[in-house]
């Protein structure tokens, strides 16, 4: 399966994806994931019947760094994403 | 650069749970080197009690510090005592180069760490001399020999007072200057290394108390085992107590939405600031809320730790039941730097007391009661990412349903509290030179015992406390009691003052009592001098 990286925060307003080829934007999490996937089968990064994983990092350099010290990890977020019009598995 | 989590072997240099890890193992590793007649260890530095004018042999200022070399030392005894007051300054030097070596690592700002590193270290050797003064820290069993009539008593309690005193006045009426510290104010990192070296104090008991008999030695081996279970089946009992009844009191009592009920369920009930973050990720919460919820955890841990650790010596249990107070301790109190030092004042608290109390009767080897309340602790941290894990798969599949999302496993690697790797890895090293080489403490290998003891003693006393005393006196650099004022957190304050007062120290204190309540700590009296 397909793999594609990128690294996730939140900017106070909107969850952030970037991975140095694009970056996009969403208020909540599934309207992002709706992002990402137009964006990639529309750039043919996912071609269609193809499945791929895409790997959300967390950015924790977000973080104030007072708090890292507790704790340095926030999450990781997996999706699955075929390369058909509008379709999750 | 972006710091990600995405390989299990990201953060080793750059996090502060592996530089604590590398810091206590690393100095750990050196003291071994004992075992092969080579001292590496023995210019740490430790304050014994002192006077202006001391009546005998005893109290002189000249010999308020000195290197523990000098006086455990196999191989280079005569040249560690030498060294008196020279020991702060070596024990400076010495851990400035690690101390570095760890910040540059985690790309922090180094001119503004190694002042304010400085700063820190020398203060806190200040507070640990004034501290030691015999008015200070003697009881009536030796205050005599300082020439006092009336003393306070607090032991070594009196220097963390101290140290959290000073740092408490800079953190709320000098907040320029705390500002300037907090690069290297990092209370989280001082105690995670602190921690790693109170595993080297937990293999070493066994070692220790055969020094004085077999016996002893067997069974402090047997007690530490018995404080690693009991830690670890009261720990799921309060996850399973704690959490639930938190979240329905944060979501039906103060309607609080249900990503922050849950951000602040388990920031009372389990382990503060991490469990706030665990949690936040989890349930994919926006950062400000686990951000607002953990300025609120730093501040309440500091005052539990102001209230907590007397009430528990001098109200209930007192004496009777040293390790009820300790493992009630690591269950109550929210982050592992304000319940390490908590537990730490305790030990000192309860052991001053019941000395006093039996008139010396009674002695308590060190740091078995600050043992309880990291054991309790440690056991939290560990199920952090287990419990973060169950709750992203509830959040994710049942009560969210993002389509396509996945949880991975590797997350519960990710929020694993890695200092807890380096804590078992000196305790059962110790432990397995104890029955391998060291023949369970048989007379005959008393010389091989004896050269672990030369190495173990300056890592798990001296190293141990300075780091227990930095995150005292770091601790106070940050935290600002004004902070539970602002307006932003609104209800949090009381969901957590209800919670936490109310239900969740009352409740720990029973589970604590159902699985620790008659464990014994060993009796050393008649072997110590």
């Amino acid at each position: 399966m397909k793999k594609v990286e990128f690294i996730i925060f939140h900017d106070g307003k909107e969850w952030v994806v970037s991975n140095g080829v694009m970056s996009l934007s969403d208020p909540t999490l599934v309207g992002l994931d709706a992002k990402i996937c137009g964006a990639l089968k529309r750039e043919g990064i996912v071609k269609p019947g193809e499945r791929a994983r895409i790997r959300m990092a967390f950015d924790m350099g977000t973080m104030p760094q007072w708090i890292r010290q507790y704790s340095q990890h926030y999450f990781n977020r997996d999706i699955i994403i075929e390369g058909e019009e509008d379709k999750f598995k | 650069m972006a710091l990600t989590e995405r390989r299990w072997y990201t953060g080793m240099l750059s996090q502060e749970d592996w530089w604590a890890v590398w810091l206590g193992v690393g100095f750990f590793i050196l003291s071994l080197f004992n075992i092969f007649g080579l001292d590496l260890v023995g210019w740490i530095t430790y304050p014994a009690k002192w006077v202006f004018n001391p009546p005998g042999a005893k109290g002189s200022i000249s010999h308020a510090f000195y290197a523990l070399g000098g006086k455990y030392s196999i191989a280079a005894k005569g040249f560690y005592k030498g060294l008196g007051w020279w020991s702060v300054i070596w024990t400076y030097v010495i851990f400035t180069i690690a101390l570095c070596i760890g910040a540059a690592s985690m790309k922090w700002n180094m001119r503004r760490f190694f002042l304010g590193w400085t700063i820190i270290y020398f203060m806190t050797i200040a507070s640990w001399f004034i501290g030691h003064h015999a008015f200070i820290a003697a009881t009536k069993i030796d205050r005599h020999k300082y020439g006092l009539d009336f003393t306070l008593s607090l032991g070594g309690g009196g220097s963390y007072i101290l140290a959290l005193i000073v740092g408490l006045i800079i953190g709320n009426f000098f907040k320029g200057f705390a500002r300037f510290l907090s690069e290297a104010a990092k209370p989280e990192w001082y105690i995670k290394t602190a921690i790693v070296t109170l595993g080297v104090k937990l293999g070493y008991l066994p070692i220790k108390m055969s020094g004085m008999s077999q016996a002893l030695g067997k069974e402090a081996t047997k007690l530490t085992f018995e404080l690693f279970v009991a830690g670890c089946v009261a720990t799921i009992v309060a996850y399973m107590v704690f959490w639930p009844t938190v979240y329905v009191i944060a979501r039906k009592i103060f309607n609080l939405p249900r990503q922050t009920a849950a951000v602040l369920g388990s920031a009372i009930s389990i382990c503060g600031v991490s469990a706030a973050v665990a949690t936040g990720g989890a349930v994919r919460a926006r950062p400000v809320v686990s951000i607002m919820v953990s300025a609120l955890v730093v501040v309440w841990a500091v005052i539990e730790l102001l209230i907590l650790p007397g009430f528990f010596t001098h109200v209930w249990p007192g004496p009777k039941d040293p390790l009820v107070a300790g493992a009630a301790m690591g269950m109550s109190v929210k982050t592992d730097g304000a319940d390490a030092a908590a537990g730490e004042l305790l030990d000192e608290f309860m052991r001053t007391k019941v000395e006093v109390e039996t008139n010396g009767q009674v002695v308590w080897p060190s740091g078995i009661i600050t043992s309880s309340a990291v054991m309790t602790k440690v056991w939290i941290d560990m199920f952090i990412g287990i419990w973060a894990f169950v709750l992203a798969l509830v959040w994710v599949y049942r009560i969210e349903r993002v389509p396509g999302e996945t949880v991975p496993a590797s997350e519960i690697w990710h929020r694993f509290p890695k200092f807890v790797l380096g804590y078992f890895f000196c305790w059962f090293f110790l432990l397995a030179l104890y029955f391998g080489p060291g023949h369970g403490g048989a007379p005959e290998a008393m010389p091989f015992l004896k050269s672990v003891k030369a190495g173990a003693v300056p890592v798990e006393k001296g190293m141990r406390k300075l780091f227990f005393m930095l995150t005292f006196l770091s601790l106070g650099v940050i935290t600002d009691f004004k902070k539970l004022k602002e307006a932003q957190f609104g209800k949090m304050v009381w969901v957590y003052f209800v919670s936490l007062f109310l239900f969740v120290i009352p409740v720990a204190i029973i589970i604590a009592y159902i699985f620790h309540h008659g464990m014994e700590i060993p009796n050393i009296a008649q072997y110590v001098k």
